[in-house]
């Protein structure tokens, strides 16, 4: 504990990019104090998906201290290790379950996994947790996040890239759409982490290929199976023209239970209907192994028909792969953190300028380089009819895991 | 031109198009005079109210039309052309791929499995099975006919042995049918032995006890014979296969003594029974016993 008080606190500022600060503080073991989060809002402080998720990041890892002001506005975290699903850590039979209450169902259930999918490769043990509860929106939500199909095929298989790829799986359990005001979406979703490594592989993705495949997934929750074949149809329809390998499949289920203790008088059984809707996510994937992805639900309020939700999936997926670069911008965090966490070498990525210059890029690239010191490489990419792209050098900061010496 | 035998002179198309437009005159002018008509109430409809925007459908009538609205082009602008089908007003041109579209065609069970599962799919191998590519047809013929001769020429060699000359009376060049009939059944015998039977036609089931012990005998001795031979000679033959001998427990009827036979009345115990009774059961019993150990 004597050095970890000798560290520094790395000083943040604001609401934005909490997550990645977050984990960047956990896989750098830096303590960060984050103040002025929404100090003029008239809700300040953190929401509750935001606490909820420092509190999953505690159940993860051992010896995390997490302080919070008397507002929320301001947050000091100090890290602990990373222990995955360990036994006798709040996991029950390895299983880690973690309750997502209601007043989270603004964020889908991919804001809390896509970065739990990152510390995962880091953890000292095998990393099994289940999400659920009445804010668990396994779908595509309004507020920007993928489903969690998404996450499935379009960037867990991505760390096989960096030598990452056994006992890797997602299963949604429950599926559930984004809800409206006041009601819940009670999904289930359990991500299965096995394979810890001591450092990921260095990468190169220089050539992003042409695309070969499209792959998709059209969800239907408490609705009728056949707003899934209108999205499908559609979707085909603009997409058979340009590869004509193109296949989508049709997932109709159920809508949730919820066993809610709250509200037990609308039924007998004390049991309430989750949110009901329906959507698509596609995956386009590349010959040299790039993927595109596009994520498109129904909004809580509804009123939207299949065939708009079908063609505007399509015409999303277009526009990614339209930005070109290797990575697109669902999965840039997820590859660049890996390439900063990887070992002490030059890794290379190519990236499409539209990709590269959001907020959410370079925000992450200013924080890496505060947490790790290594600043990114830009250079344009040489040939002439790639102009739109930037190869982007990470150095690795070849610590990796280290709760795992040797792997 | 002076009317000559032989060919008749072909007719150009022209001569064929101007008959039959003399044929039919009054159709053609029927139609025109509809079409006056129409332009007319058009142009009375048109200075009245508003322009109407009706496409030309024909060559004529919108040289005529153009002749008529040369004088009210000025207050005739807002409306653009609609040659363009798919350039709306306001100049954004709207592509729609969804109208053209290929019939639904489903994956396979497997890709879908392979893509549905928990387990993120896999980038690298493609789950699409690819086309087996179809043989020629000529291959195709050729290919079959070599498997043809293939399978006669094994099915010569393994009956070869009913042709050899050691096995005249098998032999179905001479002549009597019973021979010939004899051959068949072998032939028949070999084929169902090859498919497995597990024995051959022409075993008897059913003969007097002392028949097959020396058939049994003899095949026996035969066999004794041949090792024997072969040993002198110093050639190694095929290990021998012994006939494991069946212990079980006789079949005895309901009702039956344990021991011994009921006849008339009287159980016989035999000298073995007796053996078998009086010999006491420890012994036995120690030494497995002591085997085990």
């Amino acid at each position: 504990m004597a050095d970890e008080t000798v560290q520094p606190l790395l000083q943040f500022e604001g609401h934005r990019h909490l997550t990645t600060r977050l984990l960047l503080s956990t896989l750098t073991g830096r303590p960060i104090r984050i103040s002025k989060i929404r100090p003029s809002s008239t809700r300040p402080g953190l929401t509750p998906y935001e606490t909820n998720f420092i509190r999953l990041l505690d159940s993860v890892t051992n010896g995390a201290q997490i302080q919070f002001s008397m507002t929320g506005t301001t947050l000091v975290y100090r890290p602990g290790l990373i222990t995955g699903s360990a036994e006798g850590l709040g996991a029950m039979g390895g299983v880690l379950r973690h309750e997502i209450p209601r007043e989270c169902a603004r964020r889908g259930a991919s804001w809390w996994l896509i970065p739990l999918a990152l510390l995962a490769p880091f953890a000292k043990d095998k990393l099994n947790v289940v999400l659920h509860g009445e804010g668990c929106v396994t779908s595509a939500t309004p507020a920007g996040d993928v489903s969690v199909d998404t996450v499935r095929t379009a960037i867990l298989p991505l760390y096989k890239s960096f030598g990452i790829e056994r006992g890797i799986e997602l299963r949604v359990l429950k599926r559930s759409c984004a809800p409206a005001q006041g009601k819940s979406a009670g999904g289930e979703v359990q991500l299965v982490f096995g394979h810890q490594v001591r450092l990921p592989k260095t990468l190169h993705l220089m050539n992003k290929g042409r695309v070969k495949r499209i792959r998709g997934v059209a969800y239907a929750v408490g609705v009728s199976g056949s707003n899934n074949a209108r999205m499908i149809d559609t979707a085909r329809g603009v997409l058979n023209n340009f590869v004509p390998d193109t296949y989508i499949f049709s997932d109709v289920s159920k809508s949730p239970l919820i066993t809610s203790s709250s509200r037990g008088k609308g039924d007998a059984s004390g049991k309430e209907k989750g949110a009901v809707g329906f959507g698509l996510c596609l995956v386009a994937e590349s010959s040299t192994n790039c993927v595109y992805s596009a994520d498109v639900a129904s909004p809580p309020q509804g009123g939207v028909t299949p065939e708009d939700l079908g063609k505007q999936c399509a015409y999303q997926l277009l526009e990614k792969i339209s930005a070109g670069g290797c990575v697109e911008s669902t999965s840039l965090e997820t590859v660049l953190l890996l390439m900063a966490m990887g070992s002490e070498d030059v890794g290379r990525v190519c990236l499409g300028k539209d990709v590269l210059a959001t907020e959410e890029a370079v925000q992450l690239g200013r924080d890496v380089k505060v947490f790790t010191g290594a600043a990114w490489g830009f250079r344009s990419k040489g040939m002439e009819d790639d102009e739109d792209e930037i190869v982007v050098s990470v150095v690795g900061r070849g610590v990796g895991n280290v709760g795992r010496k040797v792997a | 031109m002076a009317p000559t035998l032989g060919k008749r002179k072909r007719i150009t198309r022209e001569e064929l198009e101007q008959s039959s437009r003399a044929s039919s005159p009054s159709s053609d002018s029927q139609c025109s005079d509809r079409e006056d008509m129409q332009a007319l109430f058009r142009k009375a409809f048109e200075a009245k109210f508003a322009p109407l925007d009706i496409e030309p459908v024909r060559k004529t009538q919108k040289v005529e039309e153009s002749e008529e609205e040369a004088e009210e082009e000025s207050d005739w602008s807002g409306i653009s052309s609609s040659e363009d089908e798919n350039e709306t007003s306001n100049g954004v041109q709207v592509f729609d791929y969804a109208s053209a579209h290929e019939p639904p065609t489903k994956a396979s069970k497997s890709e879908m499995r392979a893509f549905m599962s928990a387990k993120p799919p896999s980038l690298s191998k493609s789950t699409v099975a690819k086309p087996v590519p179809k043989p020629k047809k000529e291959d195709d013929s050729v290919e079959a006919a070599h498997l043809k001769n293939d399978l006669e020429l094994q099915k010569l060699l393994r009956e070869s042995t009913l042709l050899s000359a050691n096995a005249p009376t098998y032999s179905t060049r001479t002549g009597s049918t019973r021979e010939r009939k004899d051959a068949r059944h072998k032939l028949t015998d070999l084929h169902i032995q090859s498919l497995g039977a597990k024995k051959s036609i022409f075993e008897q089931k059913s003969m007097p006890m002392s028949h097959r012990k020396g058939i049994i005998a003899k095949a026996k001795m035969r066999e004794e014979k041949r090792r024997a031979e072969a040993k002198e000679n110093g050639i190694t033959l095929e290990k021998e296969r012994k006939t494991k001998k069946v212990f079980g427990k006789r079949e005895r009827g309901v009702g039956g003594p344990s021991v011994g036979k009921f006849k008339g009345g009287t159980l016989t115990l035999s000298k073995k029974d007796l053996r078998g009774l009086t010999s006491s059961s420890g012994d036995k019993a120690k030494g497995k016993k002591g085997r085990r150990r």
